[in-house]
């Protein structure tokens, strides 16, 4: 192929670039939202410039300012993000290059190129979200990219939309049975295969092995699901719905953390009363912590995963996949009777030099004697009789955290009741820790399983009282019991729900709150079935149709795959063929030489109607007068009119009818 | 069929014998407006057919025998100077007949054939700047030897393509042949054989045939012919359109003769190899494909 | 084709894929049929391998499985899947494009060796599907023609041939192929069509012609003015033109007297292998075209005498092509023996 003259700065005839444009318009779209504004502003003033520097003819930028704005690009990226590698600054890069390479698509491989791009940035947007809408858009970009790619190969000016659409449409339909065959039948590999960038995934929002203020509370806006859980046969009340996350015993002052410890032994724990089991499905959390209720049972741990010595169920390596297990607990225990001295200095540390009133408080309850469970109740009985507020935007807290909560705010969130509650026991004497995890399940009305959402996120404390070990304590529901009985979500609604009915209008409460079920059941299917289709539920699903192991799996996509193919291409083949005429007599007709063919009187080619059916008569007289009639209504039919008229071709259908019997 | 045109072929095969197919085709020739050229060596009953075509259509018609120093005006007429009114006269020359039976054309300088041939085309005769409408109907037939011969100017291509066919007569069938030797001279008969049409009924006929329906299937059918001519490595060109337009005219013409008022394949058939092949010109001699190999090759669409 | 004057293996290695389709290529053409008439594209005839784009794309989508394979994400997953049957797919679509596609090879004009010879090929699409970006050229090159085929329609395409010695050569092979939809693949296959390229000698520079009695006086002007040369007077006969009757002399003689002209058709020569003097036989054989086209182009009836073969004098654009014929096909290593032999 010759290069187009230097002095055209495309390589596409107009029509395909608009085209171009706007299908990386499309592809571009949702990421505009989330690069910093100066590069969405670059890549939109890019594409404008494509525009008019087409319009007007303007001359290919010299090699010099490209170079320059490719450096300012990764300058800028740089300057936003910090680096230029990991998923933000390498989706913005990327970005960034498909803009930049609009000032150069002189020959085809660089609208091939770009087009490739378009594929790659398509991908991830899958990083940032999975949601099921994204398999429209996904469907929608491939057809359209596609297209336009099919309009880059064509030859001789730009195809007609509809034609470049309708081929792009074809090829992806034809694609998807296989895309599914690959889907269910490529053995997943478990992943990652490198390490993962910190910001991989999705910003998620979940709980970590750190809190600090506030933490919490920015969870409790997030309607995001946390997990689904589905009981086998009983149903734990709303009250003992603690689902135990990560548990966390180190303070310094301002924030809970859990360092590593050196592996212990499994402390012991006596479960008693009655248990419950379920399934939950997680969402990837990027963290080793699963959930359970308190506590799980050690003898029927799902598979690679472990119970800490603080009973937080563990993964053996972090969530990265949607994982599905099954797990066992019993809410009535009695944990860890005994507690070494180890232990117990390390549960009672406490940073020196902070929050010194609310350490002098504790010291005077421990003083004024009376036991464990009195300075326990001391410390409830304060937060339920003082002026503590329950409330999802506390005001922010200085350096001790503890005594400002205490003694001047007292507006918190349950991370800050929790959190100077176990500071409280400590100063008293008592072993404490910040437990933190879900709280509540909010049943579907349209699946059997619960949901737990980000926003059920919660924190409480457990204290170990000697003779009964380990006991949960939540000072949250002292000040604002509701918030055990209800999630979250409801609580803020009820207010609302009971404002409209007051107006008596309809009660669109209801209406949503069914809404939101209908689409979380399907949302539920959608990440259960299609999202959470990893290494562990494709074995799950080919072990029960027998193909359990890499090599049959391999063997059923390749025998699967090539089957699809020779029928598509079967199909393709057989629309290739000359065409059936569309003439209905000379349908009709060649039903009948066909026939007479299979009884070995084949029409020569160049021979006919007539001579045919002579030649027949001679050859076959008992056929004489079925044939000639045939010749004769065929002939009538076809070169009598321009248009076959009913009657003719009724008589044809009759003499290829008599011919058959 | 029309009756008269019945009678006609009857006539005619009367005269000419075991030649059914080569008076029909004549015939239709002749009904579709067109010039015949006969070719045959000498002695095969050219002459009879044109006259016995002549009579039975019942035209007026002059002979004109070709020879190497036969000119323009000898056929298209001359103005003559008459001393006594010292003006020119216009005698009109033979080509002013119905029927022009040429004998030999190809035996007649380029010249004298060219000027035939532009009478033919245009149906009229420019002498001095004065133009002479034809006679209608006007039809020419003319013989040739085959152009093997010694002393003939083969007719150019493009001059043969002003005939509408071009039929050769073949020796006769034994039968044929032997009454032809037992049986009264040909020519004795045509003097006592009536007219079966009138020049009137004749053009009355020519309107029919243009009136015979041709289906499109039918017209692709034609043009699937000349295309594949066109294609064919071993000619030198396809047929034209004009030769494609003949070849409807021609098997219209068939159509009526075969009394039926449409067109069919087979009619293309029957025509193609005298309406063709004088057309065609092959790359090198003796590769040309047959009129029988190109309808064998060209499925019927 | 550029590079080719690299080393092959190099070439091969600079460009594997094209280095490939010309290993197939000349494989088929040792296992070719024999030149038809007419050729149906079968499937067992078509040969496919990616494009250079082809392999972009594979290596893109093998880098997107790895990415959702790292990331754990379904729905990269999907489209990196999706993505490969796509590839697949257009596979089977550029293989299919040009299945059932009927070429045939149409008349072509004689040429002069060293011009380019054009040739008319017919390409058929007898099914109802639209084939875009078919591709048609001849396998060694030339210049590359893309073209949207029709359903049920045939197009008429002219191929220029480049031609290298005189004679009658064999059409040379046809290369039809096609990337469409979407370039990732490139299909093909190579036919030869039955039909004969003529190929006349070409012609040599110009010079003056042979006269008939061999002195070489010009006889191209002369032979131009001869065309209204006056000759003479004769008498009147009926059915002469009245143009040509001399009138100034009627008064005088008192009958008509028409002006004969000479014209320059009488002129005739002889144009003989054995006037050339050209040492080698193809320079005779150019020499001889060159009169060939100058005693042509004068009026002149000529007569063309070869070793072994004869055509007596004529005039015409037939005579001119017989004459070339003769010059193209004549078979030069048998003169020479016959030489010999004298």
């Amino acid at each position: 192929m010759k290069k187009p003259a230097a002095s055209r700065i495309d390589a596409l005839p107009q029509r395909s670039l608009w085209r171009l444009l706007g299908v990386m318009l499309l592809v571009i779209a949702p990421h505009l939202l989330r690069l910093p504004p100066w590069e969405s502003a670059a890549v939109l003033a890019l594409g404008v410039w494509r525009v008019v520097a087409t319009r007007r003819q303007w001359p290919a930028p010299h090699a010099a300012i490209k170079a320059g704005l490719t450096i300012l690009a990764f300058v800028g990226v740089y300057a936003s993000f910090g680096r230029v590698w990991g998923q933000h600054p390498g989706v913005a890069l990327l970005v960034i290059m498909l803009g930049l390479k609009l000032t150069e698509l002189r020959a085809r491989r660089d609208v091939v190129v770009t087009v490739f791009l378009l594929y790659f940035l398509l991908l991830t947007h899958f990083l940032f979200s999975q949601e099921l809408w994204t398999l429209f858009y996904l469907l929608a970009c491939t057809i359209a990219v596609t297209a336009v790619l099919a309009d880059t190969h064509h030859a001789g000016g730009a195809l007609p939309a509809r034609l470049a659409l309708r081929i792009g449409g074809r090829l992806i339909a034809q694609s998807l049975p296989l895309m599914l065959l690959m889907f269910l039948l490529c053995p997943r590999i478990p992943g990652p295969l490198w390490t993962l960038p910190d910001d991989a995934g999705a910003a998620r929002s979940g709980l970590s092995e750190t809190m600090s203020p506030g933490d919490v509370a920015r969870l409790a806006s997030s309607d995001e699901v946390a997990f689904r859980v589905r009981f086998e046969g009983a149903i734990p009340p709303a009250a003992d719905r603690y689902w135990r996350g990560p548990v966390l015993w180190a303070f310094d002052g301002r924030s809970w953390s859990a360092p590593p410890q050196p592996f212990t032994a499994n402390p012991p724990l006596q479960l008693e009363g009655p248990g419950y089991r379920y399934e939950t499905t997680l969402e990837p959390s990027r963290t080793p912590w699963l959930f359970a209720l308190d506590y799980a049972d050690a003898s029927a741990l799902p598979e690679r995963t472990r119970l800490s010595s603080d009973y937080e169920l563990m993964s053996w390596k972090p969530v990265n996949e949607r994982l599905r297990y099954v797990a066992q607990s019993q809410p009535r225990h009695r944990a860890q009777p005994d507690l070494s001295d180890r232990e117990r200095r390390r549960l009672l540390t406490l940073p020196a030099g902070y929050n010194a009133r609310a350490r002098a408080l504790a010291q005077s309850w421990q003083q004024a004697g009376g036991g464990d469970r009195a300075i326990v109740d001391r410390a409830l009985a304060m937060f339920r009789d003082e002026a503590f507020f329950y409330t999802l935007e506390p005001p922010r807290l200085g350096r001790d955290s503890v005594d400002e909560f205490l003694f001047q705010t007292r507006r918190g969130f349950c991370e800050h009741y929790a959190s100077s509650f176990v500071v409280l026991m400590r100063a008293a004497g008592l072993p404490a820790r910040v437990v933190t995890g879900y709280l509540g399940a909010e049943k579907n009305p349209f699946g059997d399983h619960y949901v737990v959402r980000q926003s059920d996120a919660h924190a409480w404390a457990e204290v170990w009282i000697a003779g009964f070990g380990w006991t949960r304590i939540d000072p949250t529901a002292t000040v604002s019991p509701a918030r055990v009985e209800q999630s979250l979500g409801a609580l803020g609604s009820g207010t609302r729900q009971a404002r409209e009915g007051l107006f008596g209008a309809l009660d669109w409460q209801t209406l949503r709150y069914q809404a939101r079920s209908v689409y979380d059941w399907i949302d539920a299917q959608w990440n259960g079935l299609v999202l959470g289709y990893g290494t562990d539920l494709q074995r799950d699903l080919l072990d029960r149709i027998g193909l359990g192991n890499w090599r049959d799996m391999l063997l059923a996509l390749t025998g699967t795959i090539t089957a699809t193919l020779l029928l598509i291409g079967g199909l393709m083949m057989r629309k290739r063929r000359p065409a059936a005429p569309t003439d209905a007599a000379l349908r009709l007709w060649r039903q009948a030489t066909r026939q007479l063919q299979a009884q070995g009187l084949p029409q020569n080619r160049g021979e006919g109607p007539r001579d045919f059916a002579d030649r027949v008569a001679r050859e076959r007289p008992a056929l004489a007068a079925p044939v000639r009639a045939l010749a004769r209504a065929y002939l009538q039919a076809r070169y009598e009119a321009v248009e076959p008229t009913s009657e003719a071709l009724r008589e044809l259908r009759l003499a290829v009818d008599a011919l058959k019997r | 069929m029309n009756p008269h045109l019945q009678d006609a072929v009857a006539s005619l095969s009367r005269i000419v014998l075991g030649k059914d197919r080569q008076l029909r085709l004549a015939l239709s020739c002749l009904l579709a407006r067109g010039h015949l050229l006969v070719e045959d060596l000498p002695g095969m009953g050219k002459t009879t057919v044109a006259l016995a075509l002549a009579r039975v259509l019942g035209l007026t018609h002059h002979r004109v025998q070709f020879t190497s120093d036969l000119l323009p005006a000898d056929i298209l007429g001359v103005s003559i100077y008459e001393t006594a009114s010292g003006n020119f006269r216009f005698h009109p020359g033979p080509v002013f007949t119905q029927l022009l039976l040429a004998d030999e054309i190809n035996r007649a300088s380029p010249k004298t054939q060219s000027a035939l041939l532009e009478a033919m085309a245009e149906e009229q005769v420019s002498i001095d700047g004065q133009t002479r409408a034809l006679p209608q109907p006007f039809f020419v037939v003319a013989t040739q030897n085959p152009s093997d011969q010694v002393g003939v100017f083969a007719l150019p291509e493009s001059q043969l393509d002003r005939f509408l066919m071009r039929i050769s007569m073949g020796y006769p069938a034994a039968a044929a042949e032997r009454a032809l030797l037992t049986e009264p001279e040909r020519r004795d008969l045509l003097l006592g054989l009536a007219p079966s049409l009138t020049p009137e009924a004749l053009i009355e006929l020519q309107r029919e045939v243009q009136q015979v329906r041709t289906a499109p299937a039918l017209i692709d059918y034609i043009l699937a012919l000349v295309h594949h001519t066109r294609a064919h490595p071993a000619l030198q060109h396809g047929l034209s359109p004009r030769a494609a337009l003949a070849l409807r005219h021609a098997a219209q013409a068939w159509a009526l003769i075969d009394g039926r008022g449409s067109v069919i394949p087979e009619d293309v058939q029957a025509v193609f190899a005298a309406v063709a092949t004088h057309r065609l010109q092959a790359r090198s001699a003796g590769t040309a494909p047959s009129a029988q190999d190109i309808l064998a090759a060209v499925a019927i669409p | 084709m550029n590079g080719a004057a690299a080393h092959p293996l190099l070439d091969g290695l600079r460009h594997p894929l094209r280095a490939l389709r010309l290993r197939i290529e000349r494989w088929g053409q040792r296992h070719g049929r024999s030149p038809q008439a007419s050729v149906t594209v079968q499937r067992g005839r078509i040969y496919i391998l990616p494009t250079r784009f082809g392999l972009g794309f594979a290596l893109m989508t093998l880098v997107m499985l790895l990415a959702a394979t790292n990331y754990a994400n379904s729905m990269a997953f999907a489209l990196s899947f999706l993505l490969a049957a796509l590839g697949l797919v257009s596979m089977h679509q550029t293989h299919a494009n040009l299945i059932g596609l009927t070429l045939s090879a149409g008349a072509s004009e004689p040429v002069f060796a060293g011009d380019g010879a054009r040739v008319i090929v017919n390409l058929g699409n007898a099914s109802s599907v639209i084939r875009l970006s078919v591709e048609l050229r001849w396998a060694d090159g030339g210049t590359l023609a893309v073209h949207d085929l029709p359903p049920r329609d045939t197009q008429r395409y002219e191929l220029v041939c480049r031609t290298g010695r005189r004679g009658r050569h064999p059409l040379p092979m046809l290369r039809l192929s096609t990337e469409y939809p979407l370039g990732l693949f490139r299909a093909w296959t190579t036919m030869t069509l039955r039909g004969a390229l003529l190929v006349y000698p070409q012609p040599a520079a110009a010079g003056p012609l042979p006269s008939s009695d061999g002195s070489g006086q010009r006889l191209a002007s002369q032979a131009q003015a001869g065309q209204d040369d006056f000759a003479g007077f004769r008498d009147y006969r009926p059915g002469d033109s009245p143009r040509l009757i001399h009138w100034k002399s009627l008064p005088r003689t008192g009958r008509p007297l028409i002006k004969q002209f000479e014209s320059g058709s009488s002129t005739e020569v002889w144009l003989s292998w054995q006037q050339t003097a050209e040492p080698d036989a193809e320079a005779r054989l150019s020499r001889l075209a060159r009169w060939v086209l100058d005693a042509e182009a004068a009026g002149a009836r000529y007569g063309l005498r070869l070793p072994g073969s004869v055509l007596p004098p004529a005039a015409g654009a037939a005579h001119r092509a017989a004459c070339l014929e003769q010059l193209a096909l004549f078979d030069a290593a048998a003169a020479q023996g016959r030489d010999r032999a004298r």
